[in-house]
């Protein structure tokens, strides 16, 4: 599903942020990004959402090269954008409309669904994610796990296949994070594909499969069986990851 | 789990001009980039302080726009291309452009005076506005904002100005960081055709509004916390090095040249 070969990238031509990546991903997996701050988490995150595009190096989405030509074409950047969700670490940027209805019936909306529709998708996602009660709220006066789960609802309804999560633990309260990690085997279980970068262990446990490690230098050093990795504990000490 | 959540979803987007998200994207990269460029510590080629360099741009704007002789702002465009050719290419690139499209811009206001017999007097003004810009390009990038920004000390600019400015400049990057996310998340939400592009982007100006009201509050709450009272000191020392010294007799010989050509 997603094919990145000797990918590089970096901030201002100056700043390195990935170094040679190397990467397969087949659908449905469950995937934990890990690494230290400023190790090119995000920035993956970023290359395979297509928000940039790699200075070298080929990026396939299902087969496509995903390259600058293509995401200036309207049409399919779209197309691209509804099949990879992408749930940001600050909830308060993806939060912009009156209120949290709106917000999340924003997307469907613009997939020329009539309003019935919407109504089921978005009344459907409001359940999903337990905040049926927030229908109304305006959402810069949420919560921070308020705002999570109505961030992570708008990209839910727009039924993405691949799931893009940046850090969604952070800041949130430990009955938040226990929903968030069921959530993401729900929808794992349902056949969609997870990425989540997250230093925050104890409550992913069982959500992920496979790890993928970056080292300082923004390489990856290791990507296999996510408990083999967790359970070397000498890798994560000299690694600074734990 | 919903049933539509658990099939694919057979969709093709609606045609819809969305260029004014990238074109957002865009221009607050640029931004972005150019304060980043503008923040980043440096090392001045020669050390040279960024009062020293203060001082001497503005005697040379003072005394370039006060000048009617011809030979003079000659020479003065002369020194100014020295100046520029001990720049890197990058400053060099930065400088050229912003002088040009001043001059060009003030030529082509100027041009109707060609026409009237005031040839001399349009090269001049036009030559005037190059090596202004110039220089005061020349001093924005050899030189960190923050750095110039305390300079305004010398010139009694009170403390607690200089500290609005100093955050201003902090607040402007972290702002157009917050904002340029708000418009990347807005890409990828427009999926289809959005009807209502006017209601999102007002979304995304409100919510910045509203970050920038709580984050000024949360800031002065830290202020506070560390004992801000309402007064702001400035502590500067400029050290003066050789190069500042040729510097000022380099700006002592200039002022002589205008004298020279000017006044004798």
């Amino acid at each position: 599903m997603i094919d990145i070969k000797d990918a590089n990238y970096s901030y201002d031509a100056e700043v390195t942020a990935l170094k040679n990546v190397n990467l397969h991903i087949d659908a449905g997996e469950a995937i934990a990004l890990i690494g230290v701050n400023g190790s090119g988490k995000s920035t993956l995150m970023k290359l395979i959402n297509g928000l940039i595009i790699a200075d070298s190096g080929s990026y396939l989405f299902e087969g496509e090269e995903i390259n600058n030509k293509k995401m200036q074409n309207e049409e399919f950047s779209k197309a691209f954008h509804k099949k990879v969700g992408f749930v940001f670490q600050n909830s308060d940027v993806q939060l912009f409309c009156s209120n949290v209805y709106d917000e999340i019936a924003f997307g469907p909306r613009q997939m020329g669904m009539d309003e019935e529709e919407v109504r089921k998708r978005v009344e459907d996602t409001l359940k999903l994610l337990k905040i049926e009660e927030l229908r109304d709220r305006q959402p810069y006066h949420l919560s921070g796990g308020e705002k999570k789960k109505v961030s992570i609802a708008t990209v839910v309804v727009l039924n993405p296949d691949v799931y893009i999560f940046d850090e969604p633990m952070n800041g949130l309260d430990p009955k938040t994070k226990r929903f968030l990690k069921e959530f993401m085997i729900a929808i794992n279980n349902a056949g969609k594909t997870i990425l989540c970068s997250t230093h925050d262990f104890e409550y992913v446990k069982g959500v992920f499969k496979r790890a993928i490690v970056f080292s300082s230098n923004h390489a990856i050093i290791r990507d296999g069986n996510y408990e083999e990795i967790m359970n070397d504990s000498d890798f994560l000490y000299d690694n600074n990851i734990i | 789990m919903p049933e539509w959540l658990l099939k694919k979803d057979n969709y093709t987007p609606l045609k819809d001009k969305n260029s004014f998200i990238d074109k957002s994207i865009l221009s607050i990269f640029n931004v972005l980039a150019m304060f980043r460029q503008q923040t980043k510590i440096r090392n001045s080629k020669f050390g040279i302080n960024p009062l020293t360099k203060l001082i001497s741009t503005l005697i040379l704007i003072i005394f370039v726009s006060l000048s009617r002789n011809f030979h003079f702002i000659v020479i003065t465009t002369v020194f100014m291309l020295v100046l520029i050719n001990l720049l890197s290419i990058k400053e060099i690139k930065y400088v050229v452009k912003a002088s040009m499209a001043a001059a060009i811009f003030t030529f082509i206001i100027l041009l109707p005076a060609i026409f009237l017999g005031y040839s001399n007097n349009t090269l001049m003004i036009t030559l005037k506005v190059l090596v202004s810009v110039a220089s005061v390009s020349i001093l924005t990038c050899t030189t960190q904002w923050n750095e110039l920004i305390i300079t305004l000390k010398i010139f009694r600019i009170p403390d607690i100005f200089i500290l609005v400015l100093d955050i201003t400049i902090k607040y402007i990057i972290i702002l157009g960081e917050f904002s340029l996310n708000m418009v990347y998340a807005l890409k990828l939400r427009s999926v289809g055709k959005n009807n209502h592009k006017s209601t999102a982007l007002s979304g995304v100006v409100g919510t910045m509004f509203i970050k920038s009201k709580e984050m000024a509050e949360e800031m002065y709450g830290a202020m506070e916390s560390r004992g801000f009272t309402g007064t702001y000191k400035v502590y500067t020392k400029f050290k003066f090095k050789l190069f500042d010294y040729i510097c000022f007799i380099l700006t002592i010989i200039f002022v002589l040249t205008y004298f020279y050509f000017d006044r004798l």
